[in-house]
């Protein structure tokens, strides 16, 4: 591949995101509008910034990736990426907008009134926050190593600066414009090479029948589709994925820019519709990789399917045209989604340390992306889209449940919350470490998966953990709790 | 539309909910105070009123329709995926290369959750509104 092509892409895209954040400057003055936009985005702005913000490096590069790596298994995790949001509309968009909080740990301590409440789930949103940067920074680093020639590293430096710069000049309301512009990017350079792609395939343009082409039997193979499904690991992964969406840190923060509850919901809605149209592109790449480049499934360059296809089907200048879109498009997948958490994380850095100013919030900001840049430095990606699905399984477990309990359940005490994140932060924590450290080699055929997929039990275990703290300590239930679920639920106009 | 006009659309082309006589316990009050109704003013107020009955009634009736829409959505799911498995010779059909069987879990559940999605959306928003006619009623 032509190293030109790649730096060129990079360039474009991340000087289009640094002209539209500063664009943004002109129009954020105050700390108001810094933080939420002033709540003035509407749906169809607010569902592009969401998807923009979602779509990250385990979507765009991942999700073909293990298609092509391990088949109809990978078809799982954009439908649980999609199935999230429906889990969100149904129970948390709504009443997270009228509870006027920005971030989760503003909501958890109002609803509980608990300093220590506060401060465990802040903890909790940092953690999730940076693990799921360092994903968007190493996919960032493949795509610099495969596309220039680079090491690795200049790929995560890049992208970590270009993010800082950003949200330290603009904050959210430029991040909006931002992500919204990144959406229909993204969207683009996937359709415009699938479409290209598919057109190349069935017409049989010069150069293809060069390449040994597999027959349909050989890349779709029985026991790879739907037939050779793990029950119990699908079920699992869905439980994470459905569940992990509710407690994304950076998810939940563009619920506070829609004007009231209803256009929550009706943002909920679109950003349904655009995630099913965008994950479209992705799932055909996979199925053209299975039967086009087998040579690439192996662990580690399977990810880079997405860069690399264009080039191998269409020789030529429009091959490489293909080519910079999806890196371009790449790119803006990790600009975009580590900018949204950059943002969120600052706000909840800045308003429990620093006081939230803008200078806070600013200082905040380059401290959240220099963490997750170290440890991207010094690990090593092991497949995008599932070290994304841990970080799922990890946030069902902690804060989805204090949010949904907390939302409809007014028996939700500080002990009972605090209680049930501990409890399940060290069940998936503990089950992530040991699958990362290699653990489960070792452990006995039943075990493996129960480790290696933990949400379908530490989920139920937080939840009840939650319940019967909760219940024993029905005393020191918060006397606002009545007052405060009424605001959740009651329309705007009657309260 | 602008998204701070109201009614929202959906709202909008509903026709108007029937009325449902709601009784509190006891005595019906002839209109709970003015004062009672702005909670975020009076975050203490009590809510044993017929206000908090019906806040209570709201929260109950939204809880269970995302409930049953999660429930449905998960059995459809699951009944989707079992007749992939279950139909024979569907990983022996193939349309444009792929089977029928991977082209339908790739792209079947899609439809599925954005219909789920819309309807939930209308029914809660149902709910508000007759919601809202009760709160206004009363006042």
């Amino acid at each position: 591949m032509n190293p030109a092509t790649g730096y060129a892409a990079i360039a474009v895209v991340s000087l289009a995101s640094a002209l539209i954040g500063f664009y943004g400057l002109r129009v954020s003055r105050t700390t108001g509008d810094f933080y939420v936009a002033s709540r003035t985005v509407r749906p169809w702005w607010n569902a592009s910034a969401i998807g923009g913000e979602y779509l990250s490096a385990a979507s765009f590069l991942g999700v073909a990736g293990l298609v092509l790596l391990s088949g109809s298994t990978g078809f799982w995790f954009p439908i649980g990426y999609t199935a999230g949001y429906l889990m969100l509309l149904l129970f948390v968009a709504a009443p997270l907008r009228r509870s006027g909080a920005y971030t989760i740990p503003d909501f958890t301590a109002a609803r509980l009134e608990s300093r220590w409440v506060r401060r465990v789930t802040s903890t909790l949103v940092i953690l999730v926050g940076w693990f799921y940067i360092v994903p968007q920074l190493q996919g960032a680093a493949l795509t610099v190593r495969i596309t220039t020639g680079l090491p690795p590293w200049a790929g995560s430096l890049a992208v970590a600066v270009i993010v800082a710069v950003v949200v330290v000049a603009g904050g959210m309301r430029s991040i909006t414009f931002v992500q919204a512009f990144q959406f229909w990017l993204k969207l683009t350079a996937l359709a415009v090479p699938v479409v290209a792609l598919l057109i190349v395939v069935a017409g049989g343009v010069p150069g293809l029948e060069a390449r040994a082409v597999l027959a349909p039997e050989l890349a779709f193979p029985v026991e790879a589709g739907p037939h050779g499904l793990d029950a119990y690991r699908t079920v699992s992964l869905m439980v994470a994925l459905l569940f992990g969406t509710l407690g994304l840190p950076h998810v939940l923060v563009r619920f506070y820019t829609n004007p009231d509850g209803a256009a929550a919901r009706r943002t909920t809605v679109i950003v349904l519709a655009l995630l099913s149209a965008f994950y479209v592109f992705p799932t055909v790449f996979g199925l053209l990789g299975r039967a086009f480049a087998p040579e690439l499934a192996e662990r580690g360059q399977a990810d880079a399917l997405v860069l690399l296809l264009p080039g191998l089907l269409v020789p030529g200048p429009w091959g490489e045209l293909l080519t910079a879109l999806v890196i371009g498009g790449a790119f803006a997948a990790f600009l975009s989604t580590s900018s949204g958490l950059v943002v969120s994380l600052a706000g909840v850095v800045s308003q429990d340390l620093l006081g939230g100013s803008v200078r806070g919030f600013r200082i905040a900001a380059v401290l959240s992306t220099l963490v997750p840049l170290a440890v991207a430095l010094v690990t090593e990606s092991a497949g995008l889209a599932g070290s994304v699905g841990l970080v799922f399984a990890f946030t069902a477990s902690t804060l989805c449940p204090v949010l949904l309990l907390g939302i409809w359940w007014r028996g939700l005490t500080a002990r009972g919350a605090i209680a049930g994140m501990v409890t399940g932060a060290m069940l998936s924590g503990g089950a992530i470490l040991a699958s990362a450290a290699g653990a489960t080699a070792a452990a006995p055929g039943w075990l493996r998966p129960l480790v290696e997929q933990p949400a379908a039990w530490t989920v139920p275990l937080a939840v009840a953990v939650i319940v019967l703290v909760s219940l024993a300590d029905r005393r020191r239930m918060p006397r606002s709790a009545d007052a405060f679920l009424a605001r959740l639920h009651v329309p705007e106009r009657l309260r | 539309m602008p998204p701070g006009s109201s009614p929202s659309p959906v709202e909008g082309n509903q026709p108007p909910p029937a009325r449902v006589r709601v009784t509190a316990a006891g005595t019906p009050r002839p209109a709970a105070p003015r004062a009672a109704l702005r909670l975020d003013r009076a975050p203490e107020a009590p809510t044993s009123d017929i206000r908090g009955v019906y806040v209570r009634s709201l929260i109950r009736s939204q809880l269970r329709l995302g409930l049953v829409f999660a429930g449905g959505f998960c059995l459809a799911t699951a009944l989707f995926v079992a007749a992939i498995v279950l139909v024979p010779g569907l990983d022996a059909q193939f349309v444009a290369g792929v089977p029928v069987s991977w082209l339908l879990l790739a792209f079947g559940l899609y439809p599925l959750a954005i219909t789920v999605g819309v309807l939930y959306a209308r029914a809660a928003a149902r709910n508000e509104a007759r919601f809202r006619q009760l709160a206004e009623d009363d006042a």
